[in-house]
Order: structure tokens, then C-alpha cells, then sequence
């Protein structure tokens, strides 16, 4: 056993005394990775972090999409997008909750991405979602764990890497990803239950409208509905890749802003700002978890793990019993696709040898490392939320996101003891 | 002594499994059990950054594409020129050789000890669709190509490049975003592009070739015992760029194989050969030229490594 | 940020403050240069097939940029991401040392981070490091970068410290 648990139990204290997530991931993974290869390559590690992570192409997404959700708020759809839903959900508790968790679904299933999704639609559905009453607490979970969703939804990035890491037909991966990904709307929707109930919340509702006001409110969606259809139709028809929708959409809702006569070089720099400063903040966080999994990675974890995993005999089980414990141990302080590079190679040999289906086992490892984005204290869709909006505690997210947490365990659980309905569509 | 080997390729890729896990397997068992190895389970870091973390210590031993550092390599231009040959084992021993006798004056690799340098197999072009034989197969196709002299090729073959990483190959082409793609046989396959495909032409001599490294910390190496030194010396080199070359021929051999069925493989015409030999002349004459810059004689290396690779060829 | 962007009836140097509007300025050049990279690169590829040669490594450095400029203005604001769970169970007493020390140790994070990135970019510049297509130099971004992080460094040290040391009622 190497000393990789103590450098997480550091790094837990420094989170909880409040020292920035960015720099307590970066300085425990400084010091633990000094500890093993010495201080001067440790120092060059922590320099090679910073600068080669932040020029990666795929991820200029982030601020794209960024800015796209922030053209759309200005341009004032994103609010008539709300009122419509608003309109049609009215006589429902809660609908607009569901209706945000079933927008983030989607719109992450396409851009692919679960952090660009959270930026996005927090821009886009919280103040709406405030301005009718909504708490934070359940409008926050709602988008966090709704931009879960599309690792899992094709097309995932994380399971292109999966099949690529596995050797899986990536075309039955994404038809594998499909069953759970709809299972998982479902839950969220009954999550968004749970939390009305269990938290006593009194949403107002109003009765319902007639069908005539409902079509009426539809029209105010055209701005909404074209974008959508633009990106998501520039997806399909091979015109852009999702990475290149980013830059696409935010130019597409540069021009709704222009289009809705709102367009200032005032506002547009207090937008663009906002879009810089919360770049910055989440890819710090991001190279901080960066240098802290580099220690983890060379700490030897995986050894461990290996022959932890190996003490529990063949009994399937008890291993995927294990490995999910570890992915929710793990998604506590590790970025998700670099845990999902450590690990990977470590459990799938281990899994294959027990006659585990790898197609399942990869959709199986997605979902844990959907949870692993929305669990305390590093979950990374809770930090960009947090990020867009810093009036919101971290405390509040997290408590707001126990029932959707408690739900995927469930959902886990579920397409654990019925593997069929993982593999039905492949 | 246990050395760290960087890696930032999934395990199951066969440059990790057939390469780097046999190379630290034969290095232990020559050193007599003295120096082993462990292959980090993660990256620690882009491919790019591979070079460095061997000249900085960060890892033992890295491998890695040259090409992922523009500027920095001149000599791998010899290596990855058009229409070199058929067999990436030949045109890894003698690229080796090569480097032996002229590159490494160069100077380029002087911060780290070199282990081997070898090319993978020749690259061909694949297409969603579209004639094969057609004499304007290539006029206005997107290809999906990564950087340096591939980017050059399509051009030069009237193409339009798109760029993008070798893990986006998919998005591109399943989007539709990309017509088709300059790859070896291996990397279609290893990329899981074959269902996307249906249209190969084997170009005799291969587009481009990518060259490859794999180095060692200096600072690791002279800590080494003259005799451990030695040993490693006897299975790395000209051992270790045959090995690297003979995985590259099986795997292409293996995704030809498994392009069967799903993806027209044909040989490209005489009429496309000329066409394309002749317009990718002045672009081997410039890459030649560039690795003249390093100070060496690059006419004369490329004419050594040419004729290493016939007498290879003809063994 | 914690309003929802809306610059129509303040001006932008009051939202922002005067360097704000100088780091937004550059910022926002930057951002959009990114964007229209995409938007003609797509147009020229798919109408005219003449996609923007480099635009992706274009991008990737506008990207490094726009981040690291960025941290800037998250150190002006104070925005880095922290957890709150137990920080808020805290007495008030301990606020104000507890800013100074988490100050203290992000800026010296931030300073090693600052340092290095000169080192590597030192590094890069000696081998002429380039982009692939264009054969931009990649050192001066670095440098760019290891200034930037060095200015957010002193920024987060100076704010929590001032704060400490001002009067009571300021
Ligand atoms: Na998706
Ligand atoms: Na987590």
C-alpha cells in the first residue's frame, strides 16, 4: 500500500477549510508526486499540466458553449423558452424541474460533453426557474444531474474512449447506452418527486391553461427552436462535428442577440467577461485535478486496487459490489475521464475473465462515473454550477442532489441485476 | 533499478503490447533481472509532452510521434516522405540506421538516450465512398489528417484537409464532416473506422509514414552500470526498430484483413501513381531540404536511407 | 456574476471596474476570435472547400490564452471555486485568518505554477517549438501565461491581506 490515502485525506481537510479546490487538488498532487519521483521533474510535471492541458482542442467547447448559453440569456430566449414551458407545465408540480433535467438530457447528449451542458443550461434554466418560484436547492440538482445524462446518451465521448481502451464495437456501445440513458430521465423526473415531497416544498401551482393560451405561448419558442434545430441539425447532416457545434451555436445565438435588438458593446463585454472568468475558473479546477490524479497515477493505486480486487475470489457479485464502491470513492476526488483512464484497463481484463458481457460493463462504468460527477467534495458538474453562479453554496447543490444520487444508485442497481436491458437494443 | 515507462496509449494498443512490454521484458532478462520496468497504467500527460517528460526525468523512458512537436524534429522529414516502401519493418531498421550513421549529428536528441526510432506502415487513403480508379479521386474530398506532412499530401493531392486529432478520426467521419482519411491499415482498424469506410486504394510505397521514439532519461541512463548499459544497448536499437516495424506489418496485415467484406481495397492505378508521384515531388525536395537545415547532408541521408531500405527489401 | 449579465443600463466600468474593462476588452477580442474560427472554418469548408488552415491550433492557443487571462479576473473577483460545506458551521472570528491563510496558500500554489510554466516555455522556445500547421512559436504564450498566473498570484495574496489589515469600518 502506497501513501496515495493519506495524500486524499490532506486534500480532504485543505476542501474543507475552504482553500480553492483548484489549488488544494494542485499542491497535495505537487507534494505527493514529489514525494515519489523527487521534487525537480515534479515541479516540471506541474508546468506540463498547466500548459498542455489548457491547449486541447476538444476542450474549446467549454467556453464556446459558455458563451452560447450567455448570447441565449441576454437575447432574453432562454426566458421566453421558460415562460412557454412555463405555460404548459403550470398545472404540474414541479414540471419545470423535469423539464430542465429532460433540456439538459438532450442538449448534453448531443454537445456531448457533461460541464459544457452544466454551463449552459445554468445560465439558461436557473434565473427562469427562480423567477417562478423554484428553490435553488432543487433547480441546481436538476441540471447538474440532468448533464450527466449525456455520457451515456450517444454521442459520448467517454464511450468512444471506452470502446477504444476495450477494444468494443463502439456502434453497439452507443445502442447500449440508449435503455439506461431514457431509465435515467425517467429516475431524475421521480428524483424531482422525491425532493417536493421529502422537502416538504410547496411549489405554487396554477390551474391548468386552455389548449388555445398553450399553442399561443408556443410561438414566443421561435428563437429557442431555431438554434436548436440549427445545431442539432448541423450535428446530423455532417456539416459540423458536436466539437465545432460549440462555436457554431455560440455564433448562431451572437445573431439572436443581434436579431432581438439587444445587442450593445456594453453588454456584450460584461457577457463576454462573465464567459472568460468562468472559463478560468473551471479549467483550473481542471488542471489541479489534473496533477493531482499524475500522483495518484503514479502512486501506484492501480497495483492496489488489482490486488485488492483479487482477495474477493471470482464471485461477479461481489466484484461489481466492489468496483462500485471504488468509482463512488474515486469520483469523490478524481476528474471522471481520468478515472476512467486509470481504471479501465485494471477492471475490464478482471471483468472479461469472469464472463461479465464488456459491452454492459462499459455502460456500467459510465453510469458510476456520471455519479461520480455529482458527489461530494469534487464533483465536478456541482463546481461549474457553482462557478456560473457563485451565489449558490456548494452545500445547497450537494444537499439538492442526494435524491438524484440516491435514484442512480437505484437505476445502478436495477440494469446490474437486469443485464438484458443494457444489451437489448445492441 | 525500476524504470518508469510513460504511456499515453490504452494498454491494448499493440505498440504498448507488442513493442514496449516485450522491449522491458527483453531489457530485464539481458540486464539479468538488474533493470525492470513499469508501464504507468494512465498518461501523465498529452502525447506531446512524451519527449519532455524523458528529457526532465518525469518518466524513465517515454515514446512517442516526433511529429506531436513541430519545430523540434527536422531529420524524422526523411522518414515520413512519400513513397518510401511497402514494409514498415525495412523502413524501421533502415531508418534506424540511418540515424545511426547521419541523424543523430543533428543534435536533436542530445538531452536524452535514444532506444530506437522507427516509422509505422505506409499510409493509404480511404474514402466513404466514391471510384476508386477515378483519375480526380482525391479533388475536393475532405480527408480527416492529423498535422505535418499528411496535411501537405492531401493538399498537394487536391484535397481538402480537415483537421483534427487521431481519437476525433471518428466524430469526423461518422458525422460526415470527413469524406475519408489518410491512415495506415492498423489505424482505420485500431480507430474502429472501417464500418464508416468502403472505399481503399493501396498506394505502392505508402502517402506518408509517422515516425516514432523511444527514449530514455540521460541522467537514468549514465546512472546505469557499464554492463546494464550494454545489455540494453544488445536489445534496443537496430532489435528494438525491427521488432516496432514487424507489429506494424502484422496489425496493417491484420486491418486489411478485417476490412474484408466492408471496405473495397484496390491498388491505385498507374495513371494516379504517375499523377501523384509527380505532383509530390517538390514536397519530398522541400522535407529533404528542411533536414539539410539540422546541419547535416539531407540528400545523402535520404539516399542511404532509400537504398537500405532496397537492400532490406531484397534479403 | 452573481446578476444575471445585464449591461444595458449600467456601464461596463461600473460593472467591472477599470481593469475589469481593460482584461474584458482583450478578453472578449479573444473569445470572439475563437468563435469566428469555428463559424468560417465550417463555412469555408462546407461552401467554398476551403476550410482555415490551422484553425484548430489557432483555437487551442486562443484557448490557453483566454484562460490564463482569465485568471485575472477570477482573482480580482474572488471566485475561485471553493468547498463551503463545513466553512459555513464556522464562527465568524475565523473568517478573516483563515482568508489570509487560503490566500497565502493559493498564491504560492499559483506562484510555483507561474514559475514553472516560465521554466517550460523557456524550455519549448529553446527547441523552437511551433504549431503544426503554422509554425506559430508556442514560448511566447507561455510566457503570456506564466506572467499572467504570477499577476493572479499577488492578486489573491494582496485582497484577503488588505481586507485583514484595513479598518474596521472600511
Ligand atoms: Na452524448
Ligand atoms: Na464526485
Amino acid at each position: 500500500m502506497e501513501h496515495w490515502p493519506i495524500g486524499v485525506a490532506i486534500l480532504s481537510v485543505l476542501l474543507f477549510l475552504g482553500v480553492p479546490i483548484a489549488f488544494a487538488l494542485a499542491g497535495v498532487g505537487l507534494v505527493g508526486t514529489a514525494s515519489i519521483i523527487g521534487w525537480t521533474p515534479a515541479l516540471s510535471l506541474l508546468g506540463s499540466a498547466f500548459f498542455d492541458n489548457g491547449r486541447d482542442y476538444s476542450l474549446s467547447v467549454l467556453p464556446l458553449f459558455l458563451m452560447m448559453g450567455n448570447f441565449v440569456v441576454q437575447s432574453g430566449v432562454a426566458e421566453d423558452l421558460y415562460s412557454s414551458a412555463y405555460a404548459w407545465l403550470r398545472h404540474r408540480k414541479g414540471g419545470l424541474a423535469t423539464a430542465t433535467v429532460i433540456a439538459c438530457g438532450a442538449f448534453s447528449s448531443v454537445c456531448g460533453s457533461s460541464m459544457a451542458t452544466a454551463a449552459t443550461m445554468t445560465r439558461i434554466a436557473l434565473p427562469s426557474m427562480r423567477k417562478f418560484g423554484y428553490p435553488d436547492q432543487l433547480s441546481t440538482a436538476s441540471i447538474a444531474a440532468g448533464g450527466t445524462l449525456g455520457i451515456l446518451i450517444p454521442p459520448s465521448v467517454i464511450l468512444v474512449f471506452y470502446g477504444i481502451l476495450t477494444q468494443q464495437d463502439i456502434g453497439k456501445l452507443f445502442l447500449a447506452g440508449i435503455i439506461p440513458g431514457v431509465i435515467g430521465i425517467l429516475f431524475y423526473s421521480m428524483a424531482v418527486r422525491i425532493t417536493l415531497k421529502v422537502g416538504n416544498i410547496d411549489l405554487p401551482t396554477e390551474p391548468k391553461l386552455p389548449l388555445r393560451d398553450r399553442l399561443r405561448a408556443l410561438r414566443k419558442t421561435g428563437g429557442a427552436l431555431a438554434l436548436f434545430t440549427f445545431v442539432m441539425g448541423g450535428i446530423y447532416l455532417g456539416v459540423f462535428t458536436p466539437t465545432e457545434s460549440a462555436g457554431m451555436g455560440a455564433g448562431g445565438a451572437l445573431l439572436l442577440v443581434i436579431l432581438s435588438g439587444k445587442f450593445t458593446v456594453n453588454s456584450m463585454l460584461v457577457v463576454l467577461y462573465d464567459t472568460m472568468n468562468t472559463t478560468a475558473m473551471m479549467f483550473f479546477i481542471l488542471f489541479g485535478a489534473l496533477t493531482f490524479t499524475n500522483y495518484v497515477n503514479l502512486s501506484g493505486m492501480t497495483i492496489d486496487i488489482q490486488t485488492f480486487l483479487s482477495a474477493f475470489g471470482d464471485s461477479r457479485v461481489s466484484f461489481i459490489l466492489i468496483i462500485l464502491c471504488i468509482y463512488l470513492v474515486l469520483g469523490c476526488v478524481l476528474e471522471s475521464l481520468s478515472m476512467i483512464m486509470l481504471t479501465v484497463p485494471v477492471f475490464y481484463p478482471i471483468a472479461a475473465s469472469m464472463g461479465i458481457d464488456l459491452i454492459w460493463f462499459g455502460i456500467f462504468v459510465v453510469m458510476v462515473t456520471e455519479i461520480s460527477y455529482i458527489t461530494p467534495p469534487v464533483g465536478m458538474n456541482a463546481f461549474v454550477l457553482r462557478s456560473v453562479v457563485p451565489d449558490v453554496r456548494l452545500g445547497t447543490i450537494f444537499r439538492g442532489l442526494g435524491p438524484f444520487v440516491a435514484m442512480d444508485i437505484v437505476r445502478v442497481a436495477l440494469l446490474t441485476l437486469v443485464p438484458s436491458m443494457v444489451l437489448l437494443l445492441t | 533499478e525500476t524504470l518508469t515507462v510513460a504511456n499515453w496509449l490504452p494498454p491494448s494498443h499493440p505498440l504498448v503490447s507488442d513493442v514496449i512490454v516485450p522491449m522491458t521484458e527483453q531489457i530485464a532478462e539481458a540486464t539479468g533481472g538488474e533493470v525492470t520496468a513499469n508501464i504507468l497504467p494512465a498518461p501523465l500527460g498529452p502525447p506531446a509532452a512524451h519527449f519532455d517528460f524523458a528529457v526532465n526525468g518525469i518518466a524513465d523512458i517515454t515514446f512517442g510521434v516526433q511529429g506531436y512537436n513541430a519545430g523540434r524534429f527536422k531529420t524524422t522529414n526523411i522518414a515520413e516522405v512519400p513513397f518510401l516502401g511497402d514494409s514498415a519493418e525495412d523502413i524501421s531498421v533502415a531508418y534506424w540506421r540511418t540515424f545511426e550513421a547521419m541523424l543523430a549529428d543533428a543534435g536533436e536528441y542530445d538531452d536524452v538516450k535514444v532506444l530506437g526510432v522507427f516509422t509505422h506502415g505506409p499510409g493509404q487513403v480511404f474514402l466513404k465512398d466514391g471510384d476508386a480508379a477515378a483519375a480526380e479521386l482525391l479533388d475536393g474530398q475532405k480527408l480527416r489528417v492529423g498535422g505535418g506532412i499528411v496535411h501537405e499530401v492531401a493538399s498537394t493531392l487536391g484535397a481538402v484537409p480537415v483537421e483534427g486529432p487521431s481519437s476525433k478520426a471518428y466524430e469526423l467521419l461518422s458525422q460526415g464532416v470527413a469524406d475519408g482519411i489518410l491512415f495506415p491499415y492498423e489505424s482505420v482498424n485500431f480507430f474502429k473506422l472501417i464500418p464508416q469506410l468502403s472505399v481503399g486504394v493501396d498506394v505502392p510505397g505508402g502517402l506518408y509514414n509517422t515516425s516514432f521514439y523511444v527514449v530514455m532519461n540521460k541522467a537514468k541512463w549514465e546512472s546505469l552500470s557499464p554492463e546494464s548499459q550494454a545489455a540494453i544497448d544488445s536489445v534496443t536499437g537496430e532489435a528494438l526498430a525491427r521488432m516496432a516495424g514487424q507489429m506494424w506489418d502484422t496489425v496493417d496485415a491484420a486491418g486489411l484483413a478485417a476490412m474484408e467484406g466492408q471496405v473495397t481495397v484496390t491498388t491505385a492505378t498507374d495513371a494516379q501513381l504517375a499523377a501523384w508521384t509527380e505532383s509530390l515531388s517538390p514536397v519530398i525536395d522541400a522535407k529533404i531540404a528542411e533536414v539539410s537545415e539540422t546541419g547535416i547532408d539531407g540528400q545523402a541521408a535520404y539516399d542511404m536511407l532509400m537504398a537500405e531500405i532496397e537492400a532490406l527489401a531484397a534479403e | 456574476m452573481s446578476k444575471p449579465p445585464s449591461g444595458n443600463a449600467l456601464s461596463a466600468v461600473q460593472t467591472l471596474g477599470r481593469s475589469g474593462v481593460t482584461l474584458a476588452i482583450i478578453g472578449a477580442i479573444m473569445l470572439v476570435a475563437m468563435m469566428g474560427l469555428t463559424v468560417f472554418d465550417v463555412i469555408g469548408r462546407y461552401l467554398f472547400n476551403s476550410p482555415i488552415k490551422g484553425a484548430a491550433e489557432l483555437t487551442e492557443i486562443l484557448l490557453c490564452a483566454v484562460i490564463f487571462l482569465g485568471l485575472g479576473a477570477v482573482s480580482l473577483r474572488e471566485d475561485h471555486v471553493t468547498v463551503d460545506l463545513l466553512v459555513d458551521y464556522m464562527p465568524a472570528w475565523v473568517h478573516p485568518i483563515r482568508q489570509v491563510l487560503t490566500g497565502l496558500f493559493s498564491g504560492v500554489i499559483l506562484c510555483v505554477v507561474g514559475w514553472r510554466l516560465w521554466v517550460y516555455a523557456d524550455q519549448i522556445g529553446g527547441y523552437n517549438g511551433s504549431t503544426t500547421n503554422l509554425s506559430i512559436p508556442i514560448a511566447p504564450l507561455g510566457y503570456f501565461c506564466a506572467i499572467c498566473t504570477v499577476v493572479g498570484a499577488l492578486i489573491t495574496v494582496a485582497i484577503p491581506l488588505k481586507r485583514f489589515f484595513a479598518p474596521p469600518t472600511a
